[in-house]
């Protein structure tokens, strides 16, 4: 491709701006750190290089009296540290760790990783659970989904031609949090299922619940039946288990190269419940 | 006035870049289609390896604007204005780094095909953290993979390194 460019703006104004000028054969690049390794991608694959690093409307992690506002551009490594997320977000607090390697985790963004719409993405899973809402902008126009609807299969996205995401909203609500993920090793392996739970407790009992998982569906899954049984209810050992048997069949795995089916099926519910444990052992119902 | 947009632009695929390697001011021509751990290796610095090629073994590992990156997953062209630190720039025989002291005195090498990963990683980890827990050292060098050793001796290394560093008074080695 002898007339590739890059083009590095440096804030969302001169984006747009630049946008009618280039080849329509441009992507987005933020982390990179996609690129090798989906299908169709590589760096043949467009003739401009949209870098959006220098974009300093998608920098820093913010908060508002009633959310926590975490920029598309930061890197997964900047929220490990970040006091807000430890504060605010426990299930991404938990899942950090459990996102790739720690040098991956200085090169991928947050953004770039909803983006790429994987259904076994730590990132947005755990993101789902916190009840996240996400902002595109288009030419200048934003718009608000929850994150669970900018998922629409395997590597797909509400994401209109250009749209790029901003930031991710996630309301500040008092949960505890945990988020379990199996894979071939402890770290640094592509999850066969995970887990991510939050709930906001009262005494012994659960108040509400978001519970979300990946790799057990074609998007990063809110299991909302599973969720709204645990509202109102104590969290004990059997109300546990009737939410692990109802989480498997809200989940509708497949069978491939990382693992099968029934077993993630399975797993699902297993991981729930020792979730949910986790979560009541520190209020010792369970 | 403040310029907005930065851009590159390829000459019959190719782009000039400037970046920093090792702290000295270098001009890399490369592919648009080029990663940088090629681009480095083409330029001589081989001390960071091909292994995967898909950022999943660490091999490549270099220090990429202050913290461990892959360069076999960095863009070439990514690096205009970057400043990289490959395992060249961090010790020379006759005045090796103290990490660079430590796995040879622990005997954490036998292929060695990892190692300049692994070392890099593990200075960015004493940087950071002056005094490891052996736990922190493993999460810290979860994506450096050995096929030689159990890792054993090289967690050793990095303890002995950090308790070099620590005696020195240079935490951040360079």
């Amino acid at each position: 491709m002898p007339h590739a460019t890059v083009v590095k703006p440096a804030n969302l104004k001169a984006l747009w701006k630049l946008l009618p000028s280039i080849s329509p054969k441009r992507k987005y690049l933020a982390g990179g750190t996609d690129l090798v390794t989906g299908a169709n991608t590589g760096l043949n694959s467009a003739e401009t290089w949209v870098d959006i690093s220098d974009l300093k409307e998608l920098r820093g992690i913010k908060e508002t009296a009633a959310a926590v506002i975490i920029g598309a551009g930061v890197k997964i490594s900047e929220l490990e540290g970040s006091r807000l997320v430890g504060r605010w977000l426990p299930v991404l607090h938990a899942a950090i760790p459990h996102f790739a390697s720690p040098s991956l985790r200085n090169m991928a963004t947050i953004g770039g990783n909803a983006a790429n719409a994987s259904p076994c993405s730590d990132g947005a899973c755990a993101l789902c659970a916190e009840k996240a809402w996400v902002w595109l902008e288009l030419k200048g126009k934003r718009r608000k989904l929850p994150l669970a609807a900018l998922f629409k299969g395997p590597k797909k996205t509400a994401l209109k031609k250009d749209e790029l995401i901003i930031a991710f909203e996630i309301p500040k609500w008092k949960h505890e949090g945990a988020y379990l993920k199996l894979g071939p090793r402890s770290y640094f392996g592509i999850s066969k299922v995970s887990v991510a739970a939050a709930l906001e407790m009262d005494g012994g009992s659960v108040k509400t619940a978001s519970i979300a998982l990946a790799s057990v569906a074609p998007v990063p899954l809110l299991a909302r039946k599973t969720a709204d049984y645990l509202a109102g209810r104590i969290l004990n050992e059997e109300n546990a288990r009737t939410a692990a048997a109802l989480v498997k069949a809200e989940v509708s795995p497949i069978t491939d190269v990382r693992s099968e089916a029934a077993y993630r099926r399975e797993m699902a519910g297993v991981l729930l419940a020792r979730a949910l444990g986790r979560i009541g052992r520190r209020g010792e119902n369970l | 006035m403040k310029k907005k947009t930065t851009g590159l632009e390829a000459v019959n695929g190719v782009f000039e870049i400037s970046l920093g390697v090792n702290g000295a001011k270098r001009t890399f021509a490369v592919k648009n289609t080029e990663f940088l751990l090629d681009a480095l290796r083409r330029y001589g610095y081989k001390g960071a390896k091909k292994g995967c090629d898909t950022g999943d073994c660490g091999s490549c590992t270099v220090i990429f604007n202050g913290k461990p990156a892959l360069a076999c997953l960095i863009p070439a062209f990514t690096a205009h204005g970057a400043a990289i630190t490959t395992i060249e720039g961090l010790g020379t025989v006759r005045d090796p780094h103290p990490l660079q002291e430590a796995f040879v005195e622990a005997g954490a090498v036998q292929c060695g095909f990892c190692i300049p990963g692994m070392i890099l990683s593990s200075k960015h980890l004493l940087d950071v953290n002056p005094e490891p827990s052996e736990e922190e050292i493993k999460k810290y060098l979860d994506g450096n993979l050995c096929r030689c050793t159990g890792y054993v001796k090289q967690i050793k290394a990095v303890k002995a390194a950090a308790k070099k560093l620590r005696g020195k008074g240079r935490v951040s080695g360079v």
